[in-house]
């Protein structure tokens, strides 16, 4: 029961953190730069045809910059994505720079949602959101693969159901 | 009222009326305003005014005619409304949270009263009975508050339960304690410097100013007093009743084991004072906003606006009893944490016992969070660039929306995750030795399985 606590706060709980799929990294990288490398291809483009050649070298430049900060800093995130079933408790970790670990008993869980956007369903992947009478809960795990999270959230819908306390 | 109670009534033929009466004066003042360009001049505009009358009284009228309310065989209060399309709600008791009664003024004057229960995770739900005569409301209250404790139906019959009462905020210490914020008074000295500026210049630029550092943060005092006018708790057989108010009155009342949070708090003046505050996280409270005499911040119930710390205490023994509150050990955070949080260190405390979770914290407003550990929610542990640079990080213990926002504020990064995983241990053990949710229901009988929190 009692975790590993040398050192770090997020240390995974006994069974280890079952990870997320890596394709999110990948969907979450396309959205990124689908979103940068149009805007930045455009303002170079407008640097360019004003005789602003300096400015548009310089905007490609941080334009490529933030491009590859983005598939940098979304695989380290996605690596960061983390859940453990325990005994009584879902335990789901996240984050690099503001990291955080929510520990959400299964007799306080209110609703389990499955949603997923279009880029997220064509490449299989489902979010498994959980709520509790808390707003500041806060628990979702994104990039699961579909049937793991249609599993997760009958278990936990079962589970919740059997424990169920009054508020 | 028993076997007529799942027969569906209207509210009282006044109600209308009483609504109206709060839109009038805005209405009238609006059409001679906006429409003084209306050809005719006073006679017709008066004549616009009676014709929208008119409207509202026939509308308000059927509205009052199409809303209906009663009892249905599971006990749970069904509210019919709407004046084409219909609209039936359930408001389930098992999840009553509390029953507030208020009296905006123009009701009270023609002695009526609005019924409000408070359901969890009613977002969208708030049902309010406008208006019942006053009788009739802390009936309802009473028949509410009986069928929620699981004591089904035949309660109503039985008076309504006597209260008595254990402290009263005298209007005197209400006014100085709302003067004694250091904000607002940083916000008055600033206030009269522009006010100064503007007369001594003569420029409008300083009024503007002065309105918005004085004068309305003064009109929200004035409105804050009236509110919390003559504040008095009192205990009853279904719950702390906490009334106030000097125009509009309310009275709210909250069950026994429906506080999911407590906090003390005390402002930088109050010190000299020994004064506090006193606020609860209740689920599904305060989601009623802008009108009369509604109060508290959404999710929150202020049980006590100032009162002596000892007061304080002694009123929180009966929200939680058996438990001793200033006497459970507490633990300063690690030295690093004067690096992250300097002002703060000094306060920064928390402790458990076998019953609730305790942090202290604050710099100017220093407060206490209590939260029971049958009421947590979830555990967080968060850790910041910073904080992680120093080996500290967060724990907190999630409660329901409102005021209260318990948590280990920068305790050392191991500890962090310590507490959060003793917090979990004991919030499942205090969460099966819970009591079920109708709470009159003897423990042998045994709760409705699946009971929705």
């Amino acid at each position: 029961m009692a975790p590993d606590l040398t050192a770090d706060p997020f240390a995974p709980p006994p069974g280890g953190w079952v990870r997320v799929s890596p394709r999110l990294a990948f969907v979450r990288r396309a959205i990124g730069l689908a979103i940068v490398l149009p805007l930045g291809l455009l303002a170079t483009v407008l640097f360019a045809i004003n005789d602003l050649s300096v400015w548009a070298g310089i905007n490609l430049f941080v334009m490529l910059l933030v491009a590859v900060w983005i598939i940098w800093i979304v695989g380290r995130q996605v690596r960061a994505i983390g859940y453990c079933e325990r005994a009584d408790d879902l335990v789901v970790t996240r984050g690099v720079m503001f990291r955080e670990l929510v520990i959400v008993p299964y007799g306080r869980m209110q609703l389990v949602d499955v949603r997923g956007g279009p880029l997220a369903r064509r490449y299989g992947m489902s979010t498994l959101q959980l709520h509790t009478a808390a707003a500041t809960t806060d628990a979702a795990i994104p990039g699961l693969p579909v049937a793991e999270a249609g599993r997760l959230r009958d278990r936990l819908a079962a589970l919740g159901e059997a424990r169920t306390a009054g508020l | 009222m028993t076997e007529l109670a799942s027969v569906p009534r209207r509210t009282h033929p006044l109600s209308p009326f009483a609504k109206a009466g709060q839109g009038l004066s805005g209405l009238v003042l609006a059409v001679f305003v906006v429409a003084r360009d209306v050809p005719g001049g006073f006679v017709s505009r008066l004549g616009l005014v009676a014709l929208l009358l008119i409207a509202a009284a026939v509308l308000g009228w059927v509205s009052w005619w199409r809303t209906t309310f009663w009892f249905d065989d599971d006990g749970d209060l069904r509210i019919a409304s709407g004046l084409f399309y219909r609209n039936e709600r359930r408001l389930q008791l098992s999840r009553l949270q509390s029953v507030e009664i208020t009296r905006p003024l123009v009701a009270r004057l023609v002695g009526l009263a609005e019924v409000r229960p408070e359901v969890a995770g009613g977002e969208n739900a708030k049902i309010a009975l406008a208006y019942l005569s006053e009788d009739e409301a802390m009936a309802m209250r009473a028949e509410l508050l009986a069928r929620a404790a699981g004591v089904r139906g035949g309660h109503a019959d039985a008076p309504v339960p006597e209260e008595r009462p254990l402290i009263r905020v005298p209007p005197t210490d209400l006014a100085i304690s709302m003067v004694m914020n250091h904000w607002v008074i940083i916000g008055g000295v600033v206030g009269l410097g522009f006010l100064a500026v503007a007369l001594a210049t003569g420029r409008i630029g300083g009024f503007v100013a002065f309105v918005f550092t004085s004068g309305l943060p003064g009109l929200s005092l004035v409105t804050g007093y009236l509110a919390y006018y003559d504040f008095t708790v009192a205990e009853s057989a279904d719950g702390l009743r906490l009334r106030s108010g000097l125009l509009s009155t309310r009275a709210q009342t909250v069950p026994p084991g429906r506080v999911q949070a407590v906090s003390i708090s005390q402002t930088l003046l109050w010190r000299w004072k020994g004064w506090v505050k006193v606020q609860l996280n209740v689920a599904g409270s305060g989601g009623h906003e802008g009108n009369d005499g509604s109060t508290g911040t959404k999710g929150g119930v202020i049980l006590l606006p100032v009162a002596p710390v000892a007061v304080a205490y002694g009123l929180l023994n009966r929200v939680l009893p058996g438990v001793d509150v200033p006497g459970i050990a507490l633990a300063a955070a690690p030295r690093a944490a004067r690096k992250r949080a300097p002002w703060q260190f000094n306060q920064l405390a928390v402790g458990s016992d076998a019953s609730v979770f305790v942090a202290r914290g604050g710099w100017l407003t220093r407060r206490l969070d209590v939260l029971p550990h049958a009421r947590t929610q979830s555990v967080r542990v968060t850790q910041g660039p910073w904080q992680r640079l120093l080996g500290l990080a967060t724990t907190h213990v999630d409660s329901t929306p409102g005021p209260v926002a318990p948590a280990a504020k920068h305790r050392g990064a191991t500890e962090a995750r310590a507490i959060a995983e003793a917090q979990a241990v004991l919030a499942g053990a205090a969460r099966a030795a819970f009591r079920p949710e109708r709470w009159a229901v003897r423990p042998e009988e045994p709760a409705q399985p699946g009971e929705p929190a």
